[in-house]
């Protein structure tokens, strides 16, 4: 059976036809015109492309970029989307990863997108979006892939250095918005704000519920993040109602004072995710709009977007410790525990912690090209041995509280999350690595401060070392505490002395 | 203005101060940066930006900060 989505987006463009699905850098695109325009580009793709194959998006932040992606869809074909804004190096190791044979990248982009290019044919977006579609041709590629044909492939933070591309179906993705929507209940009269970058996991509902329920999407520019009157002036202008934000994005206007004087007046629900938010400005939040639902929402992009949800009852308080809750449908928790010396897996007993286990419909396909590192972490549910059955080791502990509900305790490894990014220490490690001079470093987290540090030994200046990583790598994962030590502190087996570097950072 | 350049400096080692004109329109600055800036900017000149303040006119070169810097140490 060929994907819902596809009925999604033409049903959408007969029921709301000339209104509009996404607004934003001052254009519009209607739900007509997304239909339109995402056919022209899956007839650019079909005929280039077998089924199931990547094709590189590299557009802006405006409304005819998720048209590209559900043009490529549209193809049987599956949407790595990249900011071209990202540092080149950086672009060169996802495509390296991705190898696509074709690409699609905006006038903006086209310089950068042609030097990443590797032979693989470009296609300029404004070009394409009003040539004539072949709508037989569409047609038979939308019936030819299935909802466990691959949808995008999205990059995210690998520890050996290199970015792991999660690669997610069809499937997977109706999963996620059946359930999200089950809670937030959206229709055509909401209009959704959205924050993510949309190359982000986190833009895909933004993106995706406006043809799934009616509702539009209003694309807030990124400078307005840092500045509160103008941003909720931007919700109030488009009659905002609904938020999924990272939680980080949420803590900035109320960090800036937020809501003296400008407050958003339509607001009706709204959706945090991506780290534990600050009782202090969530409560900022709470107070000056009593009547919004609040949801704290948890997940990997390996779980495709969020697997778990709480909405709020009442007023945090400094101690509150918020539960990230309970599965959407589609989701199915299991908490593990092991034992270090067998390797041996056990459901933890009740109360006790455990690493967050995921299985269900909702999980990605796995990493592509990456074969050992799907299997570290997509593995065989080891407490069923009757039938194969897939979990995902997501490397978050967690426990069952009281309530009934889970409660997340942060991570098995070094993986952390920044300004509502997901870093691997472990890469920013290995990037440092490959500057000249440095010779052993340690990257830590000052959680209280929100501060990546970079500890390290060698004949570099920290001034050379910021300007590396920000011509490299993208802006969240440059340490904004650089510090060259004479020597790097060592236990007595030669590892890094890590709790004495923490020490350095209280 | 020597301090205030001293702190742009930690901040963003990479961005030319001197000559950049539209740091935050052309997105140089990103709401972390701002969000940091603002809290050091209070700390150090003793003064409180406020919301109303925090328009990219202010922020897009470091005159424009100097002087948003002197007209609250006036008010306060």
């Amino acid at each position: 059976m060929a994907s819902e989505i596809f009925d999604w987006i033409r049903r959408s463009a007969s029921v709301h036809g000339s209104r509009t699905v996404y607004s934003g850098n001052g254009e519009t695109v209607t739900f007509e015109e997304l239909d339109r325009y995402s056919a022209s580009v899956a007839t650019w793709v079909a005929k280039r492309s077998d089924i199931e194959r990547p094709v590189a998006v590299m557009t802006g932040r405006h409304p005819y970029t998720p048209a590209c992606y559900m043009g490529v869809a549209r193809a049987g074909c599956f949407y790595a989307p990249m900011d071209g804004d990202m540092p080149e190096a950086r672009l060169r190791q996802i495509m390296g990863v991705a190898e696509p044979a074709l690409m699609i990248a905006d006038r903006e982009h086209l310089a950068i997108a042609e030097a990443l290019s590797g032979g693989c044919e470009i296609a300029v977006m404004e070009d394409i979006l009003n040539a004539p579609a072949d709508a037989e041709l569409v047609c038979a590629r939308e019936a030819s892939v299935t909802e466990s044909s691959p949808l995008y492939m999205i990059f995210t933070s690998g520890s050996t250095g290199v970015p792991k591309g999660v690669l997610t179906s069809h499937r997977s993705l109706i999963c996620y918005l059946e359930g999200l929507n089950e809670v937030i209940e959206l229709d055509e009269k909401d209009v959704i704000g959205n924050q993510a970058p949309l190359d982000y996991i986190a833009a895909v509902r933004d993106m995706y519920l406006p043809v799934m329920t009616g509702a539009m999407t209003v694309m807030i520019p990124k400078n307005e993040f840092a500045m509160p009157d103008a941003l909720f002036n931007t919700l109030n202008e488009y009659k905002v109602t609904t938020l999924c934000w990272s939680a980080a994005g949420l803590e900035i206007p109320a960090k800036l004072g937020g809501f003296a004087d400008v407050r958003p007046e339509h607001l009706r629900v709204i959706v945090f995710s991506g780290s534990v938010i600050s009782n202090k400005y969530l409560r900022i939040w709470q107070d000056n709009l009593p009547d919004v639902t609040f949801i704290n929402q948890y997940g990997p992009t390996e779980a495709t977007a969020s697997c778990t949800y709480y909405t709020l009852k009442g007023k945090v308080s400094d101690d509150t410790v918020l539960p990230i809750g309970k599965p959407y449908k589609h989701y199915q928790i299991l908490l593990l525990t092991r034992d270090e010396e067998s390797g041996k897996y056990a459901a933890a007993a009740e109360g006790e912690t455990g690493e967050i286990c995921v299985k269900g419909p909702c999980l990605a396909i796995g990493y592509y090209r990456a074969q050992d590192q799907t299997d570290k972490v997509f593995i065989r549910n080891p407490l069923n041995s009757d039938y194969p059955e897939t979990i995902y080791l997501t490397g978050d502990l967690g426990h069952i509280g009281e309530d009934g509900e889970l409660y997340f305790h942060g991570r098995k490894d070094r993986q952390v999350k920044h300004m509502g990014h997901r870093v691997e220490l472990a890469e920013v490690e290995a990037y440092a690595l490959t500057v000249d001079g440095v010779t052993e470093c340690a990257s830590l987290y000052d959680k209280a401060h929100e501060l990546i540090y970079l500890f390290y030994a060698g004949d570099q200046t920290a001034k050379e070392i910021t300007m590396r990583f920000r011509a490299d790598m993208p802006a969240f994962m440059v340490p904004r505490r650089i510090v060259a030590l004479d020597e790097m502190p060592h236990l007595p087996n030669g590892k890094i002395a890590m709790k004495e570097l923490q020490d350095r950072i209280k | 203005m020597e301090e205030l350049m001293g702190i742009l400096k930690d901040l963003r080692p990479d961005v030319d101060f001197e000559n950049e004109k539209a740091l935050v329109t052309d997105g140089i600055l990103d709401s972390f940066d701002i969000i940091s800036l603002v809290s050091t900017l209070n700390d150090e000149f003793d003064i409180t930006i406020r919301p109303a303040n925090l328009v990219p006119e202010n922020f897009d070169s470091a005159e424009a900060m100097y002087a948003l810097i002197e007209k609250l140490q006036d008010e306060e």
